[in-house]
């Protein structure tokens, strides 16, 4: 198996990342108010286009496959959805942006289209949902909201396969599921294992980790009838509703802050911990199997990647840390990630491939159930592929520690 | 100093107001039936102690350990019988005890750690006691259990 693909799009934070239908162009947030639409060319990534129209940073951009619709949410309590025409003076094929109407008085905080691409869900800190559908009649995307019995910010929204219904996670340390039926737009969707009537507003499900924590991101498996949240007790718990069964596995390490299914019995989550994480299991109980993140495999062939740990013995007393420290005391030299790598600052580098915090994982290549490879984005600018099936296994909780080591004290 | 620069409570206004009881499931017994709960526990522990037992000690004060409102009295009680397992137990001996514990439980003791931390000088509580087991009880559980005793709002 070939290595992860990584791509240094920028030195500042991505904060959401999305591709097109054919993966030749992605759109990414670099913390800012702005899109940036970057199209593939061969190993690399060239900008090609800027979307401005949010007055605030935005916080989640989505791009729907088959529609080719780009919906961004911001700091601006707004949404817009992108689409492509052609300037009427020019010719020229441009994104031109809709604004939706979302009637939330705080910022929106993520985005998804639904999978039929006629809705999209927008999570607020309003304490509520705008579930927005496009009103044919008045040429303009109309919202309705979910709200209760939310107590706090929605941090991440996902959709069932059946377009209906919705999970969202929140930071009054709750995951739910939402019906978000649409008279207008939706048929009556068949019945699942999470109810059979379904009105707007139905609250088909409440879930919340032993520990507590702010639920950071939900996913729906690909059947629609299992879902995973990832909170920030350092937990993945898989809900099976049926069940009635809910296994939560505590990690070791740090928060994950994003996940997604790659198939019906294997999740991809990553987070603070700047790794990929791979979990596998079936209604019988659930395991973190390993991670993407070979830092063997990579020290050797990318140089690239420093040698944590490599030249220096990194004892309880972290010399690595401790050197950046004494670097940026006594010389003036201190290691941004993404800055260029000098001799003296190869040595604070994460033997991890991202450099820091990674903040949103999706599906790359392969159908709903078969995911073969997933892009990941994080706070240090980066944009990497990987590939599922290469799962490096973790030797117990002692070589995780041992590797989180360096990290507590970045 | 003063810190309360707002005089009066803005919440009770709020009809949406979140309260602290509301993030966590609540403890279903009885005030009184936890402390009795936690006085037959502190019995039991001194009886694994004599036998030398500190895994089967630990386990049974961090099991069901007191929370939430209205139970101070168990909670100091639990606290004061945690430390004295903690001050009697030989520092070469904590890696394998802190191992043997199940992770509710390293995450329980964790959370009774930082708890001690705060009270310097409750009762026969020493820093660097809580201190070694802490740096232990970390390579043990990891980082994570660390995340788990700040998330908690169910509070020892």
């Amino acid at each position: 198996m070939s290595g992860p693909e990584v791509f240094p799009l920028a030195q500042i934070p991505i904060t959401s990342h999305a591709f097109n239908a054919d993966r030749s162009q992605v759109a990414v947030s670099l913390n800012s108010k702005d899109v940036t639409i970057f199209a593939r060319q061969g190993q690399e990534w060239k900008a090609t286009e800027t979307l401005s129209e949010h007055d605030k940073v935005i916080t989640s951009i989505d791009w729907a496959p088959n529609s080719n619709r780009i919906v961004t949410a911001s700091q601006d309590r707004n949404a817009y959805v992108w689409q492509q025409t052609s300037d009427p003076q020019t010719g020229n094929t441009i994104w031109k942006p809709t604004l939706v109407l979302l009637r939330i008085n705080r910022a929106a905080t993520y985005v998804k289209w639904s999978p039929n691409e006629d809705k999209f869900a927008v999570a607020s800190g309003a304490r509520a949902i705008a579930i927005c559908s496009f009103d044919p009649e008045g040429d303009w995307w109309v919202s309705r909201l979910l709200k209760k019995p939310i107590r706090s910010t929605v941090l991440s929204v996902d959709w069932h396969p059946n377009n209906v219904l919705l999970a969202a996670g929140s930071a009054d340390m709750k995951a739910r599921v939402f019906s978000a039926f649409i008279k207008d737009v939706d048929k009556r969707p068949a019945p699942t294992v999470w109810g059979e009537k379904l009105p707007f507003n139905t609250i088909c499900g409440e879930y919340t980790s032993p520990s507590g924590g702010w639920v950071h991101s939900v996913g729906f498996s690909p059947s629609g009838d299992v879902l995973a949240f990832a909170s920030h007790d350092s937990s993945i718990s898989i809900v099976y509703p049926g069940g009635p069964a809910m296994y939560t596995i505590k990690m070791p390490s740090l928060p994950l802050v994003t996940l997604t299914w790659t198939a019906e019995d294997s999740i991809v989550a990553a987070g603070h911990d700047c790794q990929p994480y791979v979990f596998a299991g079936n209604q019988g109980g659930w395991d973190l199997v390993g991670t993407l993140d070979d830092p063997h495999s990579q020290k050797s062939a990318a140089g690239g990647r420093s040698g944590f740990g490599g030249g220096s013995p990194v004892g309880r007393l972290n010399s690595a840390a401790f050197n950046t420290f004494r670097n940026a005391d006594s010389r003036g030299i201190s290691s941004l990630p993404g800055s260029p790598i000098s001799p003296g600052s190869t040595e604070s580098e994460l033997f991890t491939v991202h450099q820091n915090t990674i903040t949103t994982v999706r599906p790359y290549d392969g159908a709903p159930g078969a995911v073969t490879r997933v892009s990941t984005s994080g706070m240090d600018g980066k944009l990497v592929i990987w590939n599922v099936g290469s799962v490096t296994p973790i030797n117990g909780v002692a070589g995780l520690t041992a590797k989180i080591a360096g990290l507590n004290l970045k | 100093m003063d810190v309360n620069f707002r005089k009066i409570d803005i919440d009770q206004y709020d009809e949406d107001v979140l309260n602290e009881e509301e993030l966590y499931e609540p403890d279903r017994r009885d005030p009184s039936q936890v402390l009795n709960d936690t006085k037959a526990k502190s019995a039991a522990v001194r009886s694994a102690l004599s036998k030398g037992d500190t895994v089967g000690a630990l386990s049974t004060v961090l099991d069901q350990a007191p929370y939430g409102p209205n139970v101070e009295e168990a909670k100091n009680l639990n606290l004061q019988t945690l430390v004295s397992i903690l001050n009697t137990t030989k520092a070469t001996e904590i890696p394998g005890i802190v191992k043997a514990l199940s992770t509710d439980a390293q995450d329980t003791l964790m959370k009774y750690l930082y708890k001690g931390m705060a009270l310097p000088g409750w009762g026969d509580v020493s820093g660097s006691v809580l201190l070694g087991w802490h740096e232990k009880l970390t390579e043990a559980a990891g980082v994570g259990c660390i995340v788990r005793a700040m998330t908690d709002r169910r509070t020892v």
